[in-house]
């Protein structure tokens, strides 16, 4: 919180001066981002201070059974910006609709959410000295290495005051970092053989993390010589292993999607007490994880974040909600409001757009199919799938899938010749009674990793389809 | 000029300034105005873009390039990023200008429209919206459909210390259909989208046919089998040609990837990389397409880029950087999210030209495969020369006809084999492009359109 000074929060400065009798909520950033990109060897670009502050307000104008939520976001702190933005707003309310008899807004009470670790003070204090060691230690990480380097890449930090008040007393807000790591690494290979590869590392972080980037690295160089010698794998039904940075592509959008309040008023949720995956498939909605790019103390409307059960043991448990659609439901808001999508990418600046009902961290309990090793070994013969190009699911039929960027033959229970090419799909989540990803899991591993907007062990998938040559 | 018209001045003298302290120095301003309304049949949104201005500055120093970017456009606004790129020119300042061309254009141009959408009050656009729900929902088993409808008018203005200025205001039009059919535990969906640089005139695309094919398109998905898997030859959809495209030489000629020898197509400009039939465009001044831009954000003028001509690759595209390194000029594709992102090279509206076969030609030529429709997506791999591309449904060819309805799959391959096996390309009348956006890496997302006719050739593909 103490990133965050009343004074000059964004939220605070308008919420102050507006009036009115309609409900309302301001959701305000005061954002600085530094980012350096780079080219081969060599800094492309420097890019910084970015400076961002800006507000959103929502109104909610309740008539005849549904409220009419009008949303409207600018960065003019003017009496007559704040106004002209009011108005706006208030325009929207009027001609718009929402299912929902009340709306129940958060109160001050309570609503500050305790301390999450989002905030990386070295960075908050010193971004650009932090960026520039950054680059530094990539740069020192690939000296000396002939046959990898890094063909393009950036580091973006963000630097975030967030606040949020409303109508009925919330008065909160909070300071978070955040880091996005992308980079080609390449692997040239030898003048005879395959042609090169590249590995593509695409992250998000709360933290700027330095000390690891020589083991790190090392890791990216060996992936990128194993895209170069990849093979397309062969056509079938396999049994797929895939880690966290796999399944993060997948189970968040489709879970995510489909066990919400927004789902349900669209008929396409499945039922409460509905099996949807096998007994190893317990998922967990935490907005606390430690450095989590998704964990914060409260949600984008002010309600604290907790942990929630989605599915328990294969069986759905829970559904998220936000202020609207409790509202809709006659429940309470699970703290599951979030901004700041657009074309299905989460972007760095979130008082743009209104909150949408949606997950945190989705969080796969481990199992007991214990290391990666003893995961291999149960797999016996398939793939370990360490990277998908897209996998982009849809999040009313399931079906997910995409070309292997980058996966390892699996062959008498050992890891074999790397693959690249091809694809590999299915459908993650399916009606009850059909199955599916959740219900095809044979086993989970016992060690989560964190990867995006999931904490989960590598499972086992018995089978999925892959196509090659 | 309405949003940014009062504040030229001050851009004009903080260019002035800043150019007494290095040798080259643009800003880029940008608003924007604009009404979308989402209906589902249970809630209507209705949203503006954000009353939200602003203006990023890029320098050349010493060790390269420079930018700050703030959100808004009064004088103390403006004053805190040129203070941020003042110190860093008296840190590191340049002898010598940024490689390649400084843009001199003077060029003011606003999108022409009989029926601007600033005339399409909030009640006429819920109404059409609730109409083109209606028409969708006659169609039995649609349980949920949501129909958005869109529009937003773009004003930058690019001013430069070697004497540019360039306005341009682009409203991009956009009405798109999304229903989902169910029953006993299936699930079809499918969508319908429009869009266009204009006005009105672009959403009288939603009809009661078009709505109702939508509609019938995603009932029928209920019934639809498994895709097959494999390799095989396959037929793509106009949209689908137009995200091979997108992803094959669109991503893979632009010329950053080039600098930083990130491409597999480098060391292959020149060559013979497919048939004759095949000629691949990316064109920024395509009349009333999605992605036409005026000028790209150095202030070159948008133009006609050919990429494969007649199966010889021959272009790439550049910004002022690139076409300095690789002796080329500048081809308008400099191009930034917005004002808070940086420039890269980007495509506009990029797709194959049309050939000379019917429909029915190509698949009794095909025999046996599948036929690819309603494009998703795809990604591209620059460095290793493959794509993907994913459909959300398609058909079987059997014995050189079109069979059995199936379901979303994924095709990847090599770019260049993909290329060499291309058999045969339809004619101008089944040519489309559609109204997308394109990220470069995780984020920079912007409006982007390509497009094709049907297209032969064979890949992989697997269910996804």
């Amino acid at each position: 919180m103490s990133a965050v000074k009343p004074g000059t929060a964004a939220a605070f400065r308008v919420g102050d001066r507006l009036t009115g009798k309609d409900p309302w909520e301001v959701f305000g950033e005061r954002i600085r981002r530094y980012e350096i990109h780079l080219s081969g060897g060599k800094i492309e670009i420097t890019r910084g201070p970015i400076a961002l502050e800006g507000y959103g307000i929502r109104i909610f104008r309740p008539r005849e059974g549904v409220v009419g939520v009008g949303f409207q976001a600018s960065n003019d702190f003017t009496d007559a910006g704040i106004r002209a933005t009011l108005e706006d707003a208030e325009r929207a309310a009027r001609y718009a609709s929402f299912p929902a008899p009340r709306v129940g807004l958060p109160t001050g009470r309570g609503a500050t959410g305790g301390i999450v670790e989002v905030l990386d003070r070295g960075l908050w204090e010193y971004p650009m000295d932090s960026l520039d060691r950054f680059v530094h230690a990539l740069h020192g990480a690939f000296e000396g290495r002939k046959q990898e380097s890094v063909s393009f890449g950036s580091v973006r930090a963000t630097l975030s005051e967030t606040s949020i008040c409303n109508s009925v007393g919330l008065r909160t807000g909070y300071g978070h970092t955040t880091v996005e790591l992308e980079l080609g690494v390449k692997a040239f290979g030898g003048p005879e053989g395959p042609a090169p590869g590249e590995f593509w590392v695409d992250e998000s972080d709360r933290r700027l993390r330095v000390a690891e980037l020589g083991v790190r690295a090392s890791e990216w160089c060996r992936y990128a010589e194993d895209v170069r010698r990849g093979r397309p794998p062969p056509t079938g039904e396999l049994a797929v292993v895939m880690p966290s940075s796999v399944l993060s592509g997948i189970l968040p959008a489709v879970l995510g999607g489909r066990l919400t309040g927004a789902a349900e008023t669209r008929h396409v949720a499945p039922p409460h007490g509905a099996r949807l995956g096998s007994d190893l498939a317990t998922v967990y909605d935490d907005g606390r994880i430690p450095w989590a790019p998704m964990s914060s103390p409260v949600d984008d409307e002010g309600v604290p974040q907790r942990r929630r059960t989605l599915l328990d043991h294969g069986v759905v448990s829970e559904v998220l909600y936000d202020s609207l659609h409790a509202g809709t439901h006659d429940t309470r808001s699970t703290g599951s409001a979030f901004r700041g999508m657009l074309a299905g990418f989460r972007t760095w600046y979130r008082f743009l757009q209104a909150p949408a009902v949606g997950p945190s961290t989705l969080s796969l309990a481990p199992g007991d199919a214990g290391t990666d090793t003893e995961l291999v070994e149960a797999a016996k013969d398939g793939l370990w799938v360490q990277q998908i190009g897209w996998s982009s699911p849809d999040p009313f039929t399931g079906a997910f899938g995409g070309e292997i960027r980058l996966a390892y033959r699996i062959r008498n229970g050992r890891l074999a010749e790397s693959i690249r090419g091809g694809t590999v799909g299915g459908v993650a989540l399916a009606a009850e009674g059909s199955p599916s990803l959740l219900t095809r899991l044979e086993r989970v591993g016992s060690r989560p990793a964190l990867s995006e907007s999931l904490e989960a062990p590598p499972v086992l998938v018995r089978p999925l389809s892959v196509a090659g040559e | 000029m309405g949003e940014l018209s009062d504040a030229e001045d001050d851009l004009y003298r903080a260019v002035s300034r800043l150019a007494a302290h290095g040798p080259f120095v643009e800003v880029l301003a940008e608003a924007a105005v604009g009404l979308s309304v989402r209906f589902d049949g249970h809630a209507t949104s209705l949203q503006a873009p954000p009353r939200l201005r602003g203006a990023v500055f890029r320098a050349w120093t010493r060790t390269g390039w420079t930018e700050s970017s703030v959100s808004g456009l009064d004088a103390a606004s403006l004053r805190y990023a040129e203070g941020a790129i003042e110190r860093v020119l008296a840190q590191r300042p340049a002898a010598q200008g940024p490689p390649g061309v400084s843009s001199t254009a003077r060029l003011e141009k606003v999108t022409p429209t009989p029926r601007p959408m600033r005339d399409f009050a909030e009640e006429e656009m819920q109404s059409l919206a609730r109409d083109v729900f209606s028409w969708t929902t006659e169609v039995p088993d649609i349980r949920e459909t949501q129909v958005q409808l869109g529009w937003r008018e773009d004003e930058r203005l690019y001013l430069n210390s070697a004497g540019a200025r360039c306005f341009q205001g682009i409203c991009r039009v956009r009405g798109a259909i999304l229903p989902v059919a169910m029953e006993s535990g299936r699930v079809g969906p499918d969508r319908f989208v429009r869009g266009g640089v204009g006005g009105r005139e672009i959403l009288d695309a939603l009809t009661p046919e078009s709505a109702r094919r939508v509609a019938e398109n995603a009932r029928a998905l209920l019934k639809a089998k498994a895709p097959p898997s494999g390799k095989m030859t396959v037929l793509l959809a106009p949209d689908v040609t137009g995200y091979f495209a997108h992803e094959s030489f669109g991503h893979g000629a632009e010329a950053d990837q080039f600098v930083r020898d990130r491409s597999y197509l480098k060391p292959m400009l020149g060559t013979v990389v497919g048939p004759e039939i095949l000629t691949i465009v990316d064109n920024g001044a395509y009349p009333g397409a999605w992605s036409v831009i005026y000028c790209d954000d150095e202030g070159q003028p948008a133009q006609r880029t050919v990429l494969v001509d007649r199966g010889r690759f021959v272009g790439a595209l550049h910004d002022r950087e690139t076409a300095a390194a690789l002796g080329a000029a500048p081809t308008g594709n400099a191009r930034r999210s917005d004002f808070l992102s940086r420039s890269f090279v980007r495509m506009t509206n990029t797709y194959v030209e049309p050939g000379e076969s019917s429909l029915d030609e190509l698949v009794k030529e095909a025999g046996y495969g599948v036929l690819l429709e309603s494009g998703t997506g795809g990604i591209e791999d620059p460095q290793g020369g493959q794509i993907q591309v994913k459909a959300r449904r398609g058909h079987r060819i059997e014995g050189g006809r079109i069979t059995d309805l199936i379901s979303s799959m994924a095709l990847s391959g090599r770019v260049l084999e993909f290329i060499a096996s291309i058999r045969g390309l339809s004619g101008r009348s089944d040519f489309a492009l559609d109204a997308s956006t394109c990220g470069k890496g995780r984020t920079d997302i912007l409006p982007n359109s390509a497009g094709g006719p049907y297209l032969l050739s064979s890949a992989v593909v697997g269910p996804a």
